[in-house]
């Protein structure tokens, strides 16, 4: 299951699917480019020392691949890209596999390093996508905050209780 | 879709725990000034908790939420109309 927004040089993505790093090199692949950048941002065992069990996603999809084409197309035009890819993953993301993968095409390569950070950059502060973390047992999980580092809130409401 | 007389709220993340919900459909008209209150009488305690950190998008778009409905910048929920309270995102 998964959603697109496709343009001349823009791809986006929304999918429940395990991402392809490959796939989405090919997406901004060009005789035009020499270099091609492809950051894949995985998911780690811990937050702060404490173990996670596992990540949710969650997203707002229709706003948030409107979100992730803007900011790809603002990123094409300033970096003069040959072409942009960004891809996120949703639902229950394991550890260690990927969650999101950007990938940017460019005559040259500075302009793709530096692209291809700041795609993801804006792509963390702006894109209506969430992340619970899950720590198991009775603790439950946390819905992550990436704005000014913030640790975010605790689901404190399980399906069986009422909130306070 | 919402039925006559109703608008949809979308729910995300902490929004959604709080609310055990991730939609529903509330009576229309409602301006905007008062859709934290509102959301707060059905869900005690959700705007200083929740709603506080949260934007809204009216119809996909963000909106600034008033502070009041006395100065003059009020926009009125609609029939049919999409709200959704988006709580700080933390994609990546």
């Amino acid at each position: 299951m998964s959603t697109t927004l496709v343009e001349d040089g823009l791809y986006v993505g929304l999918t429940h699917d395990h991402l392809d790093a490959k796939d989405i090199m090919d997406r901004v692949r060009s005789p035009k480019a020499g270099a091609i950048v492809v950051f894949a941002g995985t998911t780690r065992d811990n937050f702060g020392g404490k173990p996670v069990k596992e990540l949710q996603y969650t997203s707002y999809q229709r706003r948030a691949l409107q979100t992730m084409l803007t900011i790809c197309k603002a990123i094409r035009e300033k970096h003069s890209l040959t072409s942009i890819a960004m891809i996120h993953r949703l639902g229950v993301v394991p550890i260690g596999e990927e969650s999101i993968l950007i990938a940017v095409s460019s005559p040259h390569r500075q302009a793709a390093w530096r692209a291809g950070e700041e795609a993801l950059e804006e792509c963390k502060a702006k894109t209506e996508v969430w992340k619970k973390e899950e720590f198991g047992g009775e603790e439950g999980g946390i819905w992550r905050a990436n704005r000014d580092g913030a640790a975010g809130v605790r689901v404190q409401y399980d399906k069986n209780s009422k909130p306070e | 879709m919402a039925p006559i007389g109703h608008f949809t709220v979308l729910y995300f993340a902490s929004a959604s725990s709080y609310t055990l919900k991730d939609s529903e459909f509330l009576p229309t008209p409602l301006p905007l000034s008062k859709l934290f209150d509102h959301l707060d009488q059905r869900y005690k305690g959700m705007k200083a908790k929740v709603l506080e950190s949260c934007l809204v998008t009216l119809n996909l778009e963000y909106v600034d939420v008033p502070e009041s409905a006395t100065d003059g910048q009020d926009l009125i929920i609609k029939e049919g109309d999409e709200v959704a309270i988006i709580p700080p995102v933390s994609s990546g």
